[in-house]
């Protein structure tokens, strides 16, 4: 006997056809956001991405788009599958089955089908970052750091995402079946959508809180900073940066309901096109809204590598020696003899060799400290950091600039673009040796500039009389060399990597610290009673060991430059970097071009009797195309030149915001930015093409292009 | 059996109120066939929506077999709409995922009630209306005129007080319009069934016994059918009914647009 619940199976069977699309999206979502999340909390990336670092920000950034779009999207599909599913509701309704009947069995519907595909991309979300980040290792770079490795904490995510979405999908449920108007349910397949109307002011007024929104948000924290000395707090940003979003949906809003070309002159063209979105505009907006953000999020994420690379590129390219290192006196280094015998053995030789000597001196100066409840105070702390000093003399040995630098004064080398400054120091008054605590009196004269010198440490050049009295009674351990040399002729790979491993094994444990281990910072947390930081933090550990991680290498405080290796390893050093920023991409290009790909979907089934119509009032088949891709671009072409050109252009701010200018580097990592747009915007044409040619294909249009 | 009394119901759209039905007074009685035809806009479809509880009205009273249908909860709507009314669209409402012959059950299956005599009657009412060939497949597999007599055979099922008709031939040809309504006769004939159809095909409607006119919310005129009309007279029925709607569009010749009920000048038989 057919019972309701028996009726209820058949449906469910039935509606598999339906329901195919809510399965697809719910499932790619699922797998999304479970790859992306792996990957989050992944040892693989947690171990190199530093904690607070930039790079961990940006990713949960994107991470929080990326998810932001799964949950609308799937929430559109839930729509659309209840939608599809109203005229089976009403006619069981009108029937004689009360809301209270029909509610359970739809609940279970829904959570049927939102356990199956949701768990099937939760399990599907393993081996999908497997196979990409494999493919990562296989054909781009590999390194031991790259060995995926997995915490399932990120579970926690993909359930959260889960039931976020179930929820949503019960209530969408709820929300079709509360309607009071049976007939409303009934005929809601039939529903249009359309947009409210708005004045031409609608886009211009976009685009104006577009960039209120980024300006306001990129620049209030500093000037709050400036103001009330103290760190503007989150939701203070979070609400600056606000009247962008509502700018990006009228700006969508604009490009539905009027378009961006006056149609005086050409009245006729593209009107039924044009009136079609105009009438699905409602949901078409959210759509170009969520794809705009999702474009956006992967392009900032891929932005990471070009302006990595070329910024290493050029920084390279542009040494005057091809080999720099320095070290400690108290260690027992190769010298130039050693180097030479090394090179000899593969049939090279050394030139320009020389070796300057440096001590290190800890140096006063102002400094923000923190306070509690966000606020902050300027104060002078006695010893600030440990300083690389350098003689007038030997500065101008090395970068053949000669320099004066008075007595009593001092100053810092930087690059020529005077980007690294915050790594400086110039609110010095005191040099003090570290060994007999004799202090020197000084000033800061200025910046000279030797892009070689350059690092997060730090170089200072002082007058050499200060040099050598002050100098007097250090320890080998505080008084170190730099040393540079060419090769005479082409370089040798093997060479490089020899040398690099011979200088690493020579160095004790007492140099096995990063570039964050400050001996005069060391001392003044001893004196003041406390633990110093940095020996307790496991972050700044690395290993003698692992000379080839990218910790190593980004941050030994000894680690030497040699252009033929920096060039050679440069994408295994920053492998875990570019190949996450990479996958990034990927993950919101993919999300993106599956809602452009199911939108268009969408409009092509529901618009199905209007092209049917179209066709019995004669339109050819060449007509038939030109009305679909007048409904399919918009749904690719806006969001992504909306998208592109937006995050495009808030780079182009973050880099000036930076130093309040555009170095040369930087132009041309933005060139490089702008490569890789055209790239991606080359991606989004041909899965438009493909996406145009299914709508013809499921219209029945013949497909001659 | 079926009373509408003073029924007023109005649409709001933004803070603008529009009355579609202004009053309305009419009634059904056991065994008989009638149908609503006006005009588009004069209230039809919302007249027969208010009848079927898919819609809620504002003032006025509808009874059916002695009950009334205002204030009921949704409980006791959803029993009145299964128990005691049929109904069949225009675009036939079939679940495209059940056979003809469950369609048809349908009713009883939502009672959970699809008992031998359930069956026996499904089966006698796919025999009476010609569909028992197709009881096996599907809607997307059967014709138009196929899927309303299923409708109809559906509507059948519970042995309603009254089927609702909203259009029921206005998706058909006239062989199939001709095949859905002597369905209705025959349902009449043989199992007593009232039906109340909205209607703009003169020719459908000229089979009723009554014809009701709308016309901006009011009933404009009722046409009562002579005895045995159907047998020798219904010509002459259907002559005073397009005489009737003549009338009425003549009388708002502005009315008289792509909406309005047209005189036909078509053949006796063929569908306006």
């Amino acid at each position: 006997m057919m019972t309701l619940k028996n009726l209820e199976r058949k449906l469910l069977k039935a509606d598999a056809k339906q329901a195919r699309l809510y399965l697809f999206c719910h499932f790619v979502s699922l797998l999304l956001i479970t790859a992306y999340s792996a990957m989050m909390y992944s040892p693989t990336v947690l171990t190199v991405f530093p904690e607070g670092g930039d790079s961990r920000k940006q990713m949960t950034a994107i991470f929080v788009l990326a998810l932001f779009g799964c949950v609308v999207f799937t929430i559109y599909a839930s729509g659309l599958f209840f939608r599809n599913k109203a005229r089976q509701l009403g006619t069981l309704m009108a029937l004689g089955i009360s809301r209270r009947r029909l509610l359970p069995g739809l609940l279970c519907e829904v959570l049927f089908l939102s356990s199956v595909s949701g768990l099937a991309g939760i399990l599907a979300g393993f081996p999908f970052l497997w196979l990409l980040w494999n493919s990562f290792r296989l054909f781009i770079t590999d390194s031991s750091q790259m060995a995926l490795r997995l915490d399932f904490k990120c579970l926690y995510l993909s359930a959260l995402f889960f039931v976020i979405v179930v929820f949503c999908s019960c209530q969408n449920a709820w929300r079709y079946l509360r309607r009071t108007d049976v007939m409303d349910i009934m005929h809601e397949e039939h529903r249009n959508e359309p947009v409210k109307a708005v004045g031409p002011w609608c886009g211009p007024v976009g685009i104006l809180l577009v960039f209120t929104g980024a300006v306001l948000g990129y620049k209030a924290p500093g000037l709050y900073q400036k103001a009330f000395s103290a760190y503007s707090p989150a939701w203070l940003e979070a609400l600056l940066y606000m009247p962008a979003f509502p700018g990006l949906y009228m700006i969508m809003l604009h490009t539905v309901v009027h378009g961006w070309h006056s149609r005086k002159k050409h009245p006729y063209k593209n009107l039924i096109a044009k009136s079609m979105m105009k009438f699905q505009g409602k949901q078409t907006v959210n759509n170009l809204l969520v794809i705009a953000v999702l474009i956006a999020g992967g392009a900032f994420g891929i932005f990471y590598l070009p302006t990595l690379s070329i910024g290493r590129t050029m920084e390279i390219n542009s040494r005057p020696y091809d080999y720099y290192y320095h070290y400690r006196q108290d260690q027992k280094i190769p010298g130039k003899e050693e180097i030479s015998a090394l090179a000899k053995k593969y049939g090279i030789s050394l030139r320009d060799f020389q070796s300057v000597p440096y001590i290190s001196l800890a140096m006063d100066g102002i400094t923000r400290i923190e306070d509690e409840d966000n606020s902050f105070h300027l104060e002078r702390i006695p010893f600030l950091k440990e300083a690389r000093c350098l003689s007038a003399d030997d500065f101008a040995a090395v970068s053949g600039e000669k320099i004066h630098v008075e007595k009593g004064c001092y100053m810092a080398v930087s690059n020529s673009d005077e980007t690294g400054l915050y790594f400086l120091n110039a609110t010095a008054e005191t040099f003090t040796n570290m060994v007999t605590f004799e202090t020197l009196s000084t000033r800061f004269s200025g910046y000279v500039h030797y892009d070689f010198l350059a690092d997060r440490m730090g170089y200072y050049v002082l007058n050499d009389e200060d040099y050598r009295n002050i100098s007097s009674g250090l320890t080998p351990d505080f008084m170190g060399r730099a040393a540079f040399f060419n090769i005479d002729g082409e370089d040798s790979y093997e060479f490089a990597q020899d040398f690099f491993y011979t200088l690493v094994d020579s160095f004790g444990p007492e140099c096995e610290t990063t570039d964050y281990y400050d001996r005069a910072q060391k001392y003044y947390a001893r004196l003041q009673g406390e633990v110093y930081w940095v020996d307790t933090d496991s972050s700044t550990k690395i290993s003698f060991s692992r000379p080839d991680e990218s910790d190593f290498r980004l941050y030994w405080q000894y680690m030497p430059k040699i252009r033929i290796l920096d060039k050679e390893d440069f994408s295994k050093t920053f492998s875990v970097f570019l190949m996450m920023f990479l996958f990034i991409a990927i993950i919101c290009s993919l999300a993106a071009m599956v809602i452009c790909y199911t939108r268009c979907m969408t409009i092509a089934l529901n618009n199905r009797y209007v092209f049917d119509d179209l066709k019995r009032l004669g339109a050819p088949p060449a007509f038939l195309r030109k009305e679909i891709r007048g409904q399919a671009g918009p749904v690719f072409k806006i969001p992504a030149a909306v998208g592109m050109t937006l995050i495009y252009l808030l780079y182009i701010l973050i880099m000036v915001g930076n130093d309040g200018k555009l170095t040369y580097s930087e132009i041309a990592s933005l060139s490089g930015c702008f490569f890789i747009l055209a790239a991606l915007a080359a991606i989004y044409y041909l899965v438009y093409r493909y996406t145009v040619k299914s709508m013809c294909r499921n219209l029945e249009i013949l497909q001659t292009f | 059996m079926l009373y509408v009394k003073n029924l007023h119901k109005s649409y709001r759209t933004g803070n603008k109120s529009f009355p579609v039905l202004k009053g309305i007074n009419l009634s059904v009685a056991d065994r008989e066939f009638v149908a609503v035809m006006g005009p588009s806009g004069s209230g039809k479809s919302t007249l027969l929506n208010c009848i079927s509880c898919y819609i809620p009205f504002e003032e006025g009273s509808i009874s059916l077999g002695g009950q009334t249908l205002k204030g009921m909860d949704e409980k006791a709507l959803a029993k009145v709409r299964n128990e005691k009314l049929g109904f069949v669209f225009q675009d036939f409402m079939l679940l495209d995922g059940l056979t003809v012959r469950e369609n048809i059950l349908l009713p009883r299956i939502i009672q959970e009630k699809v008992e031998q005599d359930a069956e026996e009657l499904a089966d006698s009412l796919l025999s009476l209306f010609g569909i028992a060939h197709i009881a096996d497949k599907y809607p997307a597999d059967i014709s138009g005129g196929e899927k309303q007599r299923t409708a109809v055979a559906r509507s059948l099922i519970n042995k309603p007080l009254l089927i609702l008709a909203d259009e029921p031939t206005g998706n058909l040809d006239s062989k199939s319009s001709r095949t859905v309504i002597e369905s209705f006769e025959e349902a009449r004939k043989s199992l007593g069934a009232s039906i109340f159809m909205v209607t703009h095909d003169s020719f459908a409607a000229s089979f009723c016994d009554r014809v009701i006119l709308l016309k901006d919310g009011m009933v404009y005129d009722t046409l009562e059918a002579e005895p045995g009309h159907r047998e020798d007279g219904r010509g002459a029925f259907w002559d005073r009914l397009l005489k009737a709607i003549r009338e009425m569009n003549d009388e708002d010749s502005t009315q008289c647009g792509p909406g309005g009920i047209k005189p036909p000048t078509a053949m006796k038989g063929g569908k306006m």
